[in-house]
């Protein structure tokens, strides 16, 4: 496939301008770039989804213009897109074969053919998965395999694969990429566009590189390095993507004693001193981010003691917490942190109006200085702050919900994967952050599912496993190896995944 | 305030568990004869005095007759179920009030398969089933309306007619008598003429919209029913403008258009919902019981029996007049209250 | 090359005039056609920008208005209530009754009645929202077995029979003027006035645009989700049977079948006004707007002397591209 001249100008941006591309078979093309460099808008000219200006693509040497997706699955493009769309009510199977369910004498349903071919395409990944299970039974990290093989049933010859690695654990990661590996092998062509340096490194063959619209570089993967990549990214040079020198203070700032609640978690103890960036690690559904929900009330824990600062708190609603000093930036922020329909003013003030306001009104003046305020600190990019939120990028639209929890300046701060899906410019923003704001005396959690990125920044680190915590080591002990082998213990039958 | 609602309780009880009554054909002669009242809706005024004239027929208040009422909803096919359940239980005989002079043939059908007989009342039915029918005619209230405001404007000027709705039997037969008198006036005009279904908030703001656009033209409003020229009358006095210089006439004569009458605001017809219900109930029970039947209804005292053998009686419309208005209010009060 | 270039940028901004156009079209659009529409009929007609007409439509839309403006708090936090034109009447029969010589007891305070009736409006709205937020239940069904509960009350309360001769002082509500303008206008204009700041000036009116854009995400930031689904239909209810009360001073009668299907106008003046159904987006002035909007429909009809069918089938086509304009406001 060959990309020649693309252009694509939305009102007041150019989008994409004027690129070249050439995908071989057999070969793993990595697409890196900060978002709103371009990379989406040129999956959804590929797919048919929006209309080129200008520019042409081949495809065998043959010029192609698709109007629709279905079109370009047709032609042997199929993409994985990050953005998961399972419809939660439907099996696997009938997931997976959406819109082209084989019929017995074109009437109804062969619910079993599918069934038998869905079981095929997932062992073929080295997945043991019922494809009678409703997509809503499944893990993040399953729904993400299940939409894999829907791409690869499509028998396409050129892959495009979405920051295929976003919503899943290391550990499915690395199976992920062994099978990016597989097909590259079977001479497909594979565009793969991703944030993550140490993927991109250990299965392209080509990278190049997006900035403002532009294609800036295309290298072979063995002639470049990884520093070189994240520079010609952000356009500068990055000294250090983590940073952090926070001082851990004698204080105590937080200290649970036994906190459980049903099957989700049970006996979990920790103690996190002021000025302590403390980390938790463990796989999806270990029970780490209900432990945040208890402690922030938005699901009480059933039996165990909280205190914060020494002193008792009882957090049977999320207002209590807050009303301790406590704040919760949540896993999903789609799903749970924003309002996606209001303003980036209406979001950022959604948790402080009691501050903000005299009796019931608003004092409007006092909000938009407060708004205004915290969003410079994160140097929150925004056209206005009457901005809709949803039109923002990821790694602006976490700032938000970072803003809108720091406006309350809480001395306990709870953080639930705070760099999934951002940019590394903006992670490093965020990292920089977290060491800063600990330094001023305050305590974080972390719960991250990237080791590197948890190691870097926690002093010390509990597991989660199976609802339990495992094991806690410190910064110096820790090891990515360990911290797998402690995450993954005894972990109970019906997870197919760590099985 | 308190006797009506728990009132209304006790009748919402009955008609709730009275359809589910076990029943079965009658074994004695003293017992109670079972006649069903099947009528399109309990929502109207004027249905719910045609309803509570029945029950107080004589045979009804001395338990010789026990009558059971069924609330069509305004549904044919509810009525058309009903029907089938009155089958089942085998009454002796059913009143007939049909939603549509069109849409009750298949019940009255349901009926006469099991040598049930209907009478019908109030609303005709298309159907050569049907034992008898004791009704007032609506092509001659709808001219006897028209007439009463041709003749108050002195037989010139311009009239607005306010119709019912479209489709519905007393819709189309009051129309035919409104343009039937209207035919004897060439010098009046109509502006137009315009369905409030019924409805006195509807009329209400298609009479004000009619005000702004025939400036002091409008002479006449004819209602096909009181609600409606009640709703012309308040867009009148709302919009600063004396009653007096128009002349209005409704049909039904519910108790708001008799305060209206006494004051003189307006015209109305009464029809007489003590006449079509009882006089019915007499006509079905000279069918089941035979000629020995003596009627109760006061109604004969104006038209003749005949032994309840006609196919059809037609109960005389009664024009509502400031002599006999404070009568008729008089008699309201004993059928509304209980 | 230069051709090229100036070609270029010519088919650029021919682009970006369309987009711009496509917006306001789409945040105005319905502006537009009000202001069209008033246009037309005032051309059409010579009649209908007189000021008594004006007053008319204000005085004809004004139940609407108030049903749509409850209406409006329900939708924004993603809900509908299907029950209004019930508790319409249900709100109208009890102040009629105590306001009337005909019915019950004595006349009381005309205050009274109406406090009444405003009283019953929001008991019947309280328990909408009763089993839609304390038992999750979803509002659609909650609200359609009110539809038939509140009319089946209304007409066991009042027997089934209008509530006639109502004390004058009650029928001040619907029938007298301040100024000119009727007091059902002035109660609308009073009541728009105290949503739209109760909406965009209070921390509640941000907590009911944050229940119905994300309600776990308001739940995480300390909002009382709860209590705040259960208030809108409160205030829906409230609505309702302010409107139910004008609507019998205006027809000197309590009528049990008043306000049958009025539920349909007042969720088409909201979807009109560009409210989302899902909730979260929606301003109180594309309401008002859109309740405008079909008020003038059916007084330019019936000025121009058009059948009452065309209307129905203008009003359902004006909803329709409404919707229509917000599914292009969304994927924008």
């Amino acid at each position: 496939m060959e990309i020649r001249d693309l252009t694509k100008r939305f009102p007041g941006v150019l989008a994409l301008d004027a690129v070249n591309l050439c995908l071989e078979r057999g070969s793993v093309h990595a697409i890196c770039g900060e978002n709103g460099a371009g990379k989406s808008t040129l999956m959804n000219l590929l797919m048919g989804i929006d209309s080129r200006d200008r520019g042409e693509i081949l495809i065998d040497g043959r010029p192609v213009q698709f109007v629709n997706p279905k079109q370009a699955l047709a032609a042997g493009i199929s993409i994985i897109e990050q953005e998961l769309n399972p419809v939660p009510e439907m099996t696997v199977a009938e997931n997976m074969f959406l819109g082209r369910e084989s019929t017995r004498f074109g009437l109804w349903v062969d619910a079993r053919a599918a069934q038998e071919k869905a079981r095929q395409i997932l062992a073929s990944l080295g997945i043991e998965l019922n494809p009678r299970l409703k997509m809503k039974e499944l893990s993040l990290a399953q729904i993400q395999l299940v939409e894999i093989g829907k791409a690869l049933s499509y028998d396409s010859e050129i892959l495009i694969m979405d920051e295929p690695t976003s919503a899943i654990a290391e550990k499915d990661a690395d199976r992920l990429l062994d099978l990016v590996k597989s097909l590259r092998d079977q001479g497909k062509g594979i565009l793969y566009v991703s944030h993550r340096m140490n993927e991109i490194f250990r299965v392209a063959d080509t990278i190049t590189v997006f900035r403002d619209g532009r294609c800036v570089s295309t290298q072979l993967a063995s002639e470049t390095n990884r520093p070189e990549v994240v520079s010609l990214m952000i356009g500068r040079k990055l000294e250090d993507e983590y940073t952090k020198n926070n001082r851990i203070q004698p204080e105590v700032a937080l200290s649970v004693r036994g906190l459980s609640r049903g099957d989700d978690f049970h006996d979990i103890s920790l103690e996190v001193h002021a000025g302590e960036i403390y980390g938790i690690f463990g796989l999806m559904g270990s029970g780490r981010s209900e432990f945040f929900d208890a402690l922030f009330g938005v699901e009480p824990a059933d039996e165990g003691e909280i205190c914060l600062f020494g002193d008792r708190c009882e957090h049977r609603r999320p207002k209590d917490a807050m009303a301790n000093g406590m704040a919760l930036v949540t896993e999903d922020r789609k799903k749970s942190g924003l309002v996606l329909s209001s303003s980036v003013r209406d979001n950022v003030a959604l948790p402080n109006l009691r501050q903000l306001s005299c009796g019931p009104l608003i004092l409007e003046g006092r909000e938009k200085d407060a708004v205004q305020r915290i969003t410079d600190r994160f140097r929150l990019k925004t056209p206005s702050l009457r901005q809709i939120v949803s039109r923002l990028s990821g790694g602006n639209q976490q700032k938000v919900v970072l803003a809108k929890w720091l406006l309350r300046s809480p001395r306990i701060l709870l953080l639930d994967e705070p760099t999934r899906g951002i940019d590394i410019g903006a992670k490093g923003e965020i990292y920089s952050f977290m060491s800063e704001y600990a330094n001023e005396g305050h305590a974080i959690l972390l719960i991250s599912s990237e080791l590197p990125e948890i190691i870097a920044m926690s002093d010390r680190i509990l597991v989660f496993s199976n609802g339990r915590a495992v094991g806690e080591c410190s910064q110096a002990e820790a090891r990515q190896e360990e911290l797998l082998r402690l995450a993954s213990l005894s972990v109970h039958e019906g997870e197919v995944l760590h099985a | 305030m308190k006797k009506i609602l728990t009132m209304g309780l006790a009748s919402l009880a009955t008609a709730l568990i009275l359809p589910f009554a076990p029943g079965g054909p009658r074994a004695e002669a003293d017992e109670p004869y079972k006649i069903g009242a099947a009528v399109y809706g309990l929502k109207a005024e004027y249905m719910r005095l045609w309803t509570t004239a029945l029950e107080r027929h004589p045979d009804v208040v001395s338990g010789m007759v026990d009558v059971t009422v069924f609330d069509g909803r305004y549904d044919a096919s509810v009525q058309q179920s009903q029907f089938e359940t009155m089958a089942t239980q085998g009454f002796d005989g059913i009143i007939f009030v049909p939603i549509d002079i069109e849409a009750g043939a298949a019940a009255v059908a349901t009926a006469s398969m099991r040598d049930i007989p209907v009478v019908g009342s109030n609303t005709r039915v298309n159907s050569n089933q049907l034992a008898s029918y004791v009704g007032s005619n609506d092509v001659k209230s709808g001219r006897m309306e028209a007439e009463s405001v041709l003749e108050c404007m002195d037989g010139e000027g311009n009239v607005v007619i306010i119709e019912g709705p479209i489709g519905q039997s007393a819709q189309i037969e009051r129309r035919k008598g409104n343009l039937e008198a209207l035919e004897q006036y060439p010098a009046v005009e109509i502006l137009e003429m315009k369905t409030a279904n019924w409805s006195r908030a509807e009329a209400l703001a298609l009479m004000e919209n009619w005000l702004s656009a025939y400036p002091d033209q409008i002479d006449g409003v004819i209602g096909q029913n009181d609600e409606m020229a009640l709703g012309a009358i308040q867009a009148i006095e709302q919009a600063g403008l004396d009653v007096e210089d128009f002349c209005i006439a409704g049909i039904d004569g519910v108790t708001d258009a008799m305060l209206a009458v006494k004051e003189d605001k307006m015209v109305s017809i009464l029809q007489d919902a003590t006449a079509q219900a009882q006089g019915a109930l007499d006509v079905l029970m000279a069918r089941i019981v035979g000629p020995d039947y003596q009627p109760k209804a006061t109604v004969w005292e104006e038209i003749p029996f005949d032994g309840g053998s006609e196919a059809v009686y037609n109960v005389p419309w009664v024009p509502i007049t400031e002599q006999n208005v404070d009568a008729l209010l008089e008699e309201r009060e004993k059928l509304t209250t209980r | 090359m230069p051709e090229n270039h100036s070609a270029r940028r010519s088919e650029q901004s021919f682009a970006g005039g369309r987009h711009t156009l496509a917006r306001l079209l789409s945040e105005y659009g319905i502006l537009l056609a009000f202001l069209v529409l008033v246009v037309v009929l005032s051309f059409a007609s010579e009649y209908f920008l007189r000021a008594d007409n004006i007053i008319n439509i204000l005085r004809q839309t004004s139940i609407n208005a108030l049903l749509a403006i409850g209406m409006t708090f329900v939708i924004l936090t993603g809900g509908i209530d299907l029950s209004v034109g019930s508790v319409l009447a249900f709100g109208g029969i009890v102040a009629a009754s105590l306001a009337s010589e005909a019915f019950g007891g004595g006349v009381v305070h005309p205050l009274v009645a109406l406090a009444a009736g405003l009283g019953g409006g929001v008991l019947l709205g309280a328990i909408n929202g009763l089993f839609i937020a304390k038992w999750r239940m979803p509002a659609f069904v909650v609200t359609l077995g009110m539809l038939s509960m509140g009319r089946g009350f209304t007409f066991i309360y009042s027997d089934g029979m209008p509530v006639p001769r109502i004390d004058e002082r009650f029928l001040v509500i619907g029938q007298g003027t301040f100024l000119g303008i009727p007091f059902p206008v002035l109660i609308l204009a009073f009541v728009f006035l105290v949503s739209w700041v109760i909406l965009y000036k209070t921390r509640y009116g941000r907590y009911v645009y944050a229940v119905g854009g994300n309600e776990k995400s308001a739940q995480v930031s300390g909002v009382n989700t709860r209590w705040i689904i259960f208030s809108v239909y409160a205030i829906s209810g409230f609505c309702a049977a302010l409107a139910g009360i004008i609507l019998t001073a205006r027809t000197t009668a309590g009528l049990p079948q008043a306000g049958q299907a009025y539920e349909l106008d007042a969720i088409a003046a909201v979807v009109i006004g560009g409210t989302s159904l899902s909730g979260g987006r929606g301003t109180l002035t594309g309401t008002l707007i859109g309740a405008l909007l079909i008020g003038v429909i059916g007084n330019g009809l019936d000025l121009l002397g058009v059948s009452s069918y065309y209307q129905q089938v203008i009003k359902g086509a004006i909803i329709i591209v409404a919707v229509l304009l917000d599914s292009f406001r969304k994927r924008d």
